[in-house]
């Protein structure tokens, strides 16, 4: 960012080193998959909760009604945190169940370092389009196959097969409740994303 | 199990709609660009006895956030505390930030480019998760 007083300069000088920086993970797929459930098991304080007005004007029409015919909808958000260290925060989203708002909802998508997609093996359907989705901005993400009740009545190559899923994408059952589970999920992804950089950096 | 957002209603947007933008006097200002959901906020010493007479001049929302910001905060966690829309927030952050009480640390743009510091970050997080 830039600043444009010196004095102002002066006093954010060395904060530079104690704020951290921040990265974004977005937790997704249909209604009900385990979401809010799977942010709650890694995150170290419990799932906060905000909500959003998307406009028109988020959508990109030109609004002159004044203040009343501006908003569509309300939507709403919550999201968790995982402290790395001093100099690095990982916030998890869990995207709103309705993947028709993410299109108003740029914020909410921009500048994500990826996606876990969370799929209920007894409604693959639901989580369709969070796939269409992150497929179609190119936004790299794993598929977490939640399995309820520890039912895995489906094998990892049958779901994905019904996913029609890129050979190349991971995908990792979990139970969304248990910590461990979610962090492999989130370490599928980091690695997933690394595969990805080495492999078009050479 | 009951889960605790089961509570929520995501109805009614317009009857809330009055009070908000009272706090922002009336503004519903377009989005600012370089305040994001994880933009990080923390609040700077004040500078001089006029700036802490301003503080006292402001709204309690703008005294708030400077009290939660001491130690940084994302714009969305601030939004979560203050129970506010997070477009709101955002108006009330900006006030802030212009007139130098706050001050924003944009996050750091993780796109598909490759580069160095991308794939340090991707390390740490790796290693951090591991060890949860
Ligand atoms: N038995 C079992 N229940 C689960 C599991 N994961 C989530 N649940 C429950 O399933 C319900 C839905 O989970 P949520 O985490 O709220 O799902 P969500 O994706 O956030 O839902 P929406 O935000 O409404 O789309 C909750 O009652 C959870 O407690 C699981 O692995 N096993
Ligand atoms: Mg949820």
């Amino acid at each position: 960012m830039d600043f444009a007083s010196s004095e102002h300069a002066d006093r954010t000088a060395g904060l530079a080193h104690t704020a951290p920086l921040a990265v974004k993970i977005l937790i997704a797929g249909g209604f009900g998959v385990g979401k809010t459930t799977l942010v709650g098991a890694v995150s170290e304080v419990a799932p906060l909760h905000t909500e959003e007005y998307l406009t028109r004007a988020s959508i990109g029409v030109d609004d002159l009604d004044g203040v009343n015919g501006k908003f569509t909808t309300t939507v709403a958000l919550d999201f968790g945190r995982i402290t790395i260290s001093g100099d690095l925060v990982v916030y998890l989203f869990g995207t709103p169940g309705q993947e028709r708002f993410w299109f108003m909802w740029n914020d909410l998508v921009n500048g994500a370092m990826g996606a876990v997609v969370l799929v209920d093996t007894r409604r693959l359907e639901v989580s369709f389009a969070s796939i269409d989705f992150f497929e179609s901005r190119g936004i790299p993400f794993v598929v977490g196959v939640n399995c309820f009740h520890g039912v895995r009545d489906r094998t990892a190559e049958e779901i994905r097969a019904a996913l029609a899923l890129d050979p190349q994408v991971p995908l990792v059952l979990c139970d969304a409740r248990d910590r461990g589970d979610g962090r492999d999920v989130l370490l599928a992804l980091v690695d997933h994303l690394m595969a990805g950089r080495s492999a078009t950096s050479v | 199990m009951r889960h605790w957002t089961e509570g929520f209603d995501d109805g009614d947007a317009d009857e809330q709609l009055v009070r908000p933008y009272t706090i922002t006097s009336g503004r519903t200002a377009p989005e600012r660009a370089d305040l994001t959901l994880i933009t990080l906020v923390t609040t700077l010493p004040e500078v001089s006895t006029q700036a802490a007479l301003a503080v006292r001049r402001m709204q309690p929302e703008h005294r708030t956030i400077l009290g939660l910001c001491r130690e940084s905060k994302a714009v969305v966690e601030v939004a979560a505390k203050l129970g506010l829309p997070v477009s709101l927030t955002k108006i009330l952050i900006g006030d802030l930030v212009d007139s130098g009480y706050l001050w924003a640390r944009s996050p750091q743009p993780l796109t598909r480019a490759t580069g160095p510091s991308d794939m340090t970050i991707l390390q740490a997080v790796r290693d951090g998760l591991r060890k949860l």
